[in-house]
C-alpha cells in the first residue's frame, strides 16, 4: 500500500490530456493536501476535492464500513462532518448537538459533546424540515448555527462555548440552518425564510467575540444593501443606484424574502465572498411586480465590511421559486482561448452558469437538465429568454408542465464538486417537473408566506427521477451519468484517486469512477442520504470517507410515509415517488468507510 | 382553592401539604380556573382537575366546516400542514391522529394558544370564534379507513 503525502496534484499526463484546465482558483486550494476537512466545501473555493489518492478506481471495490454512530436525532442530516487533526466534529440537525470524536482511539469515543439550548419554536418556523448544513473550523473554534437564529463558537479542544450571538428573529420567520464560512476574522452567516416573507441578509461577525460587525441586506435601499458608490458595479445595469429597491413596489422588499440558505465561497486573491440569495416572496408574482433584485442572485461582498462589489440576478421576477442558493465554485478555466477567473454554479433553474468572478459577467449558461421556462440566457443582457406561457401568477391559474421543478435541476442542498485532475464537475441532478398554481396570500409574521400549489411529476429526460453526473463546463455537456431511480439529494466528493462519491435517497452510499461513472462500490446505509461525503487521512495514515445517513429536509415533505417517529403523523405515499417509503425511513447515522 | 381541596381529599400526602401555606387555600374565590379540561390526559389518582369547559358553538355544522377550509388557507395553515391538512413540514391533521388530544377543546387549545413544538398561537389574529371555525373544519375531515398499514401485501 502506497501512502503519498500529496502536494496538490496536477499530474503532467492530466495537463496534457486536458490542456484547457488551469489551476483551481483560490490560494487555499493550492496548498498541500493536509488530509483534513476544516470547512464545509473543503476549501474556500468550495471544490469538495481532496488530493488524497490512497482510495482509487482500482481498489474502491474494497470500500467497507469501519465505524458507525447513531446521532440519536431524526431530522435531515444535511451537511458534512469536519476533521481537524485527530478529531471528527459532527453537528446534528435540531437540537444541534455537536459531537467531537477522538479518531486516535479504538472505537472513536467522544472527547466531549456540546448540547446547546435551542428554542423548539424553530420546529415551526423552519420551512423545510429540521436540518443543519454543517460547521466551520477556524482559530481553534468550531462555529455553527443553531436552528433558532443563533451562531455559536465552541472551543475545539474543550467543547466549552466561547460565544453565542443571536443573529436572526424567528418571530419574523427567520431560521438558520446554513453553514457559516470563516474568512480571516469574519464569520459569515445568513438566514432561511424565503417562505416566510423575511427581509433577507448576510452578516459578518467578529471571529473573536461573535459581535455583529455588519449586516448587508439582499434587497432594499442601497444603504441597507451596502451598495456604495464607486465600490458597487452591476455589469448589466447602466445606472447602479437603488437597483434593489427600485425593482420592487414601494416597501414590498421589506418582506420580499431573499434568504441565504446555501453555501458561501471566497477568493482570497480578489478578497471577495460569493453567495446566492434565495427566492422572492410570495410565490404569487402579482404581489411583487418588478425584477425583485437581488433575489435569485449571486452577490459578491468584501468580508471586512460587507460592501457589495457586484451582483447578478439569474432569474428576474421569479415565477417558479428558483432560489440561487447552489454552491458557487471558484475555479480558473480557459474559455474562448482566454484564461478566466470564474464561478461555476448549477442553478435551481436548470442552467449551469459560468461567470467572471471579478465582475459578474455571464460567460456561459447551458441547461444541465431539461429546461422549458426559458430557451436560453442572453449573454449580452444577462437575461433569460423566458417562455411567456410558463410565467405564473394568481390570475393565470394552474400553469402546466414547468421544468425543472422548484426543487431544482439539483437541490442547492446538494453541492457539486470539481476535480482539477479530470477538469469535470460532479453533481446530483433531478429529472423533475411541476405544475404551478399561484394564489393570493397575506403575510402574517411568523407563519408561512407562500401562495402556490405545485404538484411534481417525472420529467421527460429519462425514466429515472434522479442521477449523478460528470459535467464539462467548458463545453456545457454531460460527460457521463449514473442514473438513480429516486430524486438525488446528496452532495458530491471527488478525490486525487479519481473516485467520486455520493449517496442516494433510497439509502445507498456509492463510489464511482470519476472518469467513466462506473459504480465501484455501494452500501446501504440505513436511511436516505441528504448529506455530503468528505474524505480525510486518519491518525493511522489511512484514507477514510465519511457520510451522514438520515433523510429529511424537503424529501421528508414530499416523500409521503418515510416518517415513523411520530405516531400522530401518518401520510399516504408520495404521488410522484410512490415507493420511496419502502426503501427508507428517518434516522441519523454517521458512517466511515475505508479499505 | 378548589383543586387543592379535591386533591387533598384524594391523597393523604397532599392533605398534609394543604395545611401549609404552599397550597394557597387562603385565596379560594379569586383564583382563576387553570385553562381548560385536557380530556385525553391520564388524571393522577383518577382525579380530574376542575377546569373551564369549552364547547364548540359550531360543532358538526357543515357550512362552518366549509368556511374553516377557506380559513385553513387564508391563515397560512396549509403552508406547514399541507393542502387538505395531509401533512408537510408539520404533521398531518387528516389522519385521525392528534399529538395533543383529539377532543374539540384540545384542538381549540392547540390553535388558540399554540403548542411548544413549533405551533404558533393563532388566537391573537383569529379570536375564539375563528378558532372554532377551524376546529369544525378539521373535525369534519374524513379519517382514512386503513389507519395502521402503509402498504397492502400483494
Amino acid at each position: 500500500m502506497v501512502r503519498v503525502r500529496l502536494t496538490y496534484r496536477l499530474a503532467v499526463p492530466v495537463l496534457l490530456s486536458f490542456s484547457w484546465i488551469l489551476l483551481v482558483g483560490g490560494g487555499a486550494a493550492k496548498a498541500a493536501e493536509d488530509g483534513q476537512w476544516t470547512m464545509p466545501g473543503k476549501d474556500y473555493a468550495s471544490t469538495r476535492y481532496s488530493g488524497l489518492d490512497e482510495i482509487n478506481a482500482k481498489n474502491a471495490k474494497g470500500l467497507h464500513p469501519v465505524w458507525t454512530f447513531s446521532t440519536g436525532v431524526l431530522g435531515g442530516h444535511q451537511g458534512q462532518p469536519l476533521v481537524v487533526k485527530n478529531t471528527m466534529y459532527v453537528v446534528t440537525p435540531y437540537p444541534n448537538v455537536l459531537y467531537a470524536f477522538d479518531l486516535s482511539k479504538e472505537g472513536y469515543p467522544l472527547r466531549w459533546k456540546y448540547r446547546p439550548v435551542v428554542s423548539p419554536n424553530a420546529i415551526g418556523i423552519a420551512c423545510c424540515g429540521l436540518i443543519n448544513r454543517g460547521a466551520s473550523y477556524a482559530d481553534g473554534k468550531i462555529i455553527f448555527n443553531l436552528l433558532d437564529g443563533h451562531t455559536v463558537a465552541v472551543d475545539a479542544e474543550t467543547g466549552r462555548e466561547v460565544w453565542m450571538t443571536k443573529i436572526a428573529d424567528m418571530s419574523e420567520g427567520e431560521t438558520t440552518p446554513m453553514a457559516p464560512l470563516v474568512t480571516k476574522d469574519r464569520v459569515i452567516v445568513g438566514a432561511s425564510g424565503g417562505e416566510f416573507g423575511i427581509y433577507g441578509w448576510l452578516k459578518g461577525l467578529d471571529l473573536q467575540t461573535g459581535k455583529i460587525v455588519w449586516t448587508g441586506r439582499n434587497l432594499g435601499p442601497d444603504a441597507e444593501v451596502l451598495a456604495k458608490p464607486g465600490v458597487f458595479n452591476s455589469h448589466y445595469d447602466s445606472d447602479d443606484t437603488e437597483l434593489a429597491s427600485k425593482s420592487w413596489p414601494q416597501d414590498v422588499w421589506k418582506e420580499g424574502g431573499g434568504p441565504v440558505w446555501g453555501w458561501v465561497s471566497y477568493d482570497p486573491d480578489l478578497d471577495l465572498l460569493f453567495y446566492g440569495a434565495g427566492n422572492p416572496g410570495p410565490y404569487n408574482t402579482e404581489q411583487r411586480p418588478g425584477d425583485n433584485k437581488w433575489t435569485n442572485s449571486v452577490l459578491a461582498r468584501r468580508p471586512s465590511d460587507g460592501s457589495l462589489v457586484w451582483a447578478y440576478q439569474f432569474t428576474p421576477h421569479d415565477s417558479w421559486d428558483y432560489d440561487a442558493a447552489s454552491v458557487l465554485i471558484v475555479v480558473d478555466q480557459t474559455i474562448g482561448g482566454k484564461a478566466r477567473k470564474v464561478l461555476v454554479t448549477f442553478n435551481k433553474n436548470g442552467f449551469q452558469y459560468t461567470l467572471d468572478r471579478a465582475t459578474g459577467e455571464v460567460l456561459s449558461a447551458k441547461p444541465y437538465v431539461h429546461v422549458n421556462w426559458a430557451k436560453s440566457v442572453d449573454l449580452k443582457t444577462g437575461r433569460p429568454a423566458v417562455d411567456p406561457a410558463k410565467e405564473t401568477g394568481a390570475s393565470k391559474g394552474m400553469v402546466k408542465n414547468v421544468c425543472p421543478s422548484l426543487e431544482g435541476g439539483v437541490s442547492p442542498v446538494a453541492p457539486a464538486a470539481y476535480s482539477p485532475r479530470t477538469g469535470f464537475f460532479y453533481t446530483s441532478i433531478n429529472n423533475l417537473c411541476m405544475d404551478f398554481g399561484a394564489t393570493p396570500v397575506a403575510r402574517i409574521a411568523g407563519t408561512p408566506y407562500i401562495g402556490a400549489g405545485t404538484p411534481y411529476f417525472l420529467g421527460p429526460d429519462s425514466k429515472n427521477l434522479g442521477g449523478f453526473i460528470a459535467w464539462d463546463a467548458t463545453t456545457g455537456k454531460r460527460v457521463w451519468e449514473s442514473p438513480e431511480p429516486f430524486l438525488a439529494w446528496s452532495g458530491a466528493l471527488v478525490t486525487g484517486g479519481d473516485v467520486a462519491f455520493y449517496g442516494t435517497l433510497d439509502g445507498y452510499f456509492k463510489s464511482v469512477d470519476a472518469k467513466t461513472g462506473e459504480v465501484l462500490s455501494k452500501f446501504k446505509v440505513g436511511s436516505g442520504v441528504v448529506g455530503n461525503p468528505i474524505t480525510y487521512r486518519g491518525p493511522d495514515g489511512k484514507q477514510y470517507v465519511a457520510i451522514y445517513a438520515g433523510i429529511g429536509g424537503d424529501p421528508d415533505l414530499f416523500s409521503g410515509d418515510v416518517v415513523s417517529g411520530d405516531q400522530t403523523d401518518v401520510r399516504p405515499p408520495s404521488d410522484f415517488m410512490k415507493d420511496i417509503g419502502r426503501h427508507t425511513s428517518q434516522g441519523g447515522m454517521v458512517w466511515i468507510f475505508g479499505l | 382553592m378548589k383543586s387543592g381541596h379535591k386533591l387533598a381529599a384524594a391523597l393523604p400526602i397532599l392533605a398534609l401539604l394543604a395545611t401549609t401555606s404552599y397550597v394557597r387555600s387562603e385565596t379560594p374565590a379569586e383564583a382563576p380556573l387553570p385553562a381548560i379540561q385536557p380530556p385525553s390526559h391520564i388524571a393522577a389518582g383518577h382525579s380530574t382537575p376542575p377546569a373551564g369547559v369549552l364547547t364548540n358553538p359550531y360543532k358538526g355544522d357543515a357550512d362552518t366546516a366549509a368556511a374553516g377550509a377557506e380559513a385553513f388557507a387564508s391563515m397560512n395553515c396549509d403552508g406547514c400542514h399541507g393542502g387538505g391538512a395531509t401533512g408537510f413540514a408539520a404533521p398531518s391533521l387528516a389522519d385521525g391522529r392528534w399529538r395533543y388530544g383529539d377532543s374539540e377543546e384540545e384542538i381549540f387549545q392547540s390553535i388558540y394558544y399554540g403548542r411548544p413544538k413549533g405551533m404558533p398561537a393563532f388566537g391573537g389574529v383569529m379570536g375564539a370564534d375563528g378558532t372554532w371555525i377551524l376546529v369544525t373544519y378539521l373535525k369534519s375531515l374524513p379519517v382514512p379507513d386503513n389507519k395502521t398499514q402503509s402498504w397492502e401485501t400483494p
